[in-house]
């Protein structure tokens, strides 16, 4: 007898089990099937709709206006690429290499920390430089174990930015590289590293104040 | 001849129902576009990027100013729970069971961290070695997750997924399918902990490497659009 009772209580919870999922997987799927909305059924006035249209054009070209002027530059940092691009056409395509999203904490007192990533947004051209000198900053000196140089003449060290550089700020440059062979991959302290021919061809084409779009 | 007749008939009232619901469209697209377009120019004059996810044109796409960055094409997409989620968003946070870790290095245990940048297999003599082999200490895009999720301001959660990611084992399966069709909507009838409608969105991709991409470029706190 009892045997018989928990079987019942068991089917009886089962089944209502049953029940509450049945229901839940309905009304979710009454609720799912308004997705995505259809158009509204009722056809919109002829002076709405044109008015609608109006608006459309005078949005699509202040959007238009919004696009970047001239010669401008895109990188992706994720698949290291540089696109020159001229409006929607791409001039060049680069391999490059940014930033590797390493940290480095400096020991003993000060314990400053830097992450070397490439920054992302929209940025300028601030500077075009041939022959570039790179300032070593603290960080590189840190990062190989060396003491901080106190003269400005022993942080200077030539060659090894290429033959062009391109400043967008906050000490991040578009230059060359002697470590050609790591073009494509994330290895930078968050500059940007263009091979040689790639790099001249972007040079000679971008101005000063020309737009950089980093993602 | 009246059978003939009665065909006709109901061909010519089915041509008029289509041509009439496709006026109907055609007279609502522009108020939509409207929407979506005044939506996005909110974005696009400022200088961040935005995302847009255009559920009819089964895309998304990282934008700004207006141009495109980069577009991925959904393969695939489902949903759970409350629609009204359409409009402009932001990205609260992302979720994933493992979050790539950055490498730190402290130059003090430097030699824990290991060598300079080498090839990861050994190479053969005279050929050059490939650059995607060496073993780098960097967070790159092959470190990002293939499946992970979205939480938006606007409580709608996106899950993203590869196609190969999604074709996993059969545990995996059985528990992707018991959350979705049991666990979802127990929890759409009987409210989030947060007591909030559910609205879950699951995004599925090519590749692998289009949701490893979308991990990367999706940064907390940006802010797009999603076109119903």
């Amino acid at each position: 007898m009892i045997k018989r009772l928990l079987i019942a209580a068991a089917a009886l919870v089962w089944l209502g089990g049953l029940v509450v999922v049945g229901t839940a997987y309905l009304v979710g799927l009454k609720q799912a099937s308004a997705w995505p909305p259809e158009p509204a059924a009722q056809p919109a006035e002829e002076k709405n709709a044109a008015k609608a249209e109006r608006a459309v054009q005078q949005l699509e070209k202040r959007m238009a206006g919004l696009l970047p002027r001239g010669t401008y530059i895109v990188i992706d940092t994720a698949a290291n690429r540089l696109f020159l691009k001229e409006g929607a056409k791409v001039v060049r395509e680069a391999v490059v290499s940014c930033g590797s999203g390493v940290v480095l904490e400096e020991p003993g007192g000060k314990k400053r920390t830097w992450v070397f990533d490439t920054p992302r947004g929209e940025f300028a051209v601030k500077s075009k430089i041939t022959n570039p000198y790179w300032v070593k900053p603290d960080w590189a000196f840190i990062e190989e174990g060396e003491t901080v140089p106190k003269a400005m003449e022993d942080r200077i060290e030539a060659g090894t930015l290429g033959d062009y550089a391109l400043g967008f700020g906050q000490g991040y440059f578009i230059h060359g590289t002697l470590y050609t062979r790591l073009l494509g991959r994330n290895v930078t302290h968050g500059c940007v590293r263009v091979g040689d021919e790639d790099l001249k061809a972007v040079f000679k084409a971008v101005p000063v104040g020309a737009k950089i779009y980093i993602y | 001849m009246g059978r003939k007749a009665l065909a006709f008939a109901f061909l010519g009232a089915v041509a008029v129902a289509v041509a009439g619901r496709a006026e109907a469209a055609d007279r609502t697209g522009p108020a939509q576009r409207q929407a979506g377009l005044a939506a996005e120019y909110g974005l696009a004059k400022e200088s961040q990027f935005y995302f847009v996810l255009d559920v009819p044109g089964r895309k998304l796409d990282l934008r700004v100013r207006g141009m495109v960055l980069k577009s991925w094409p959904l393969r695939d997409m489902r949903f759970w729970g409350d629609p009204g989620f359409a409009g402009t968003v932001a990205l609260a946070k992302k979720t994933t069971l493992k979050s790539p870790e950055r490498i730190v290095l402290r130059p003090g245990e430097a030699k824990e961290a290991g060598p300079a940048p080498a090839p990861a297999k050994p190479v053969a003599k005279g050929a050059a070695p490939n650059p995607a082999e060496y073993e780098l200490e960097a967070l790159e895009l092959k470190d990002m997750p293939k499946a992970f999720g979205l939480d938006f301001d606007n409580g709608l959660h996106v899950s993203v997924k590869a196609r190969d990611a999604a074709a996993q084992g059969l545990s995996k399966r059985l528990r992707g399918a018991l959350r979705w069709y049991v666990g979802l909507p127990l929890r759409n009838l009987f409210g989030t902990k947060e007591g909030k409608a559910l609205s879950e969105l699951e995004l599925v991709f090519e590749s692998g490497q289009d949701a490893q991409a979308i991990y990367w470029h999706f940064f907390d706190g940006i802010r797009g659009i999603i076109l119903p």
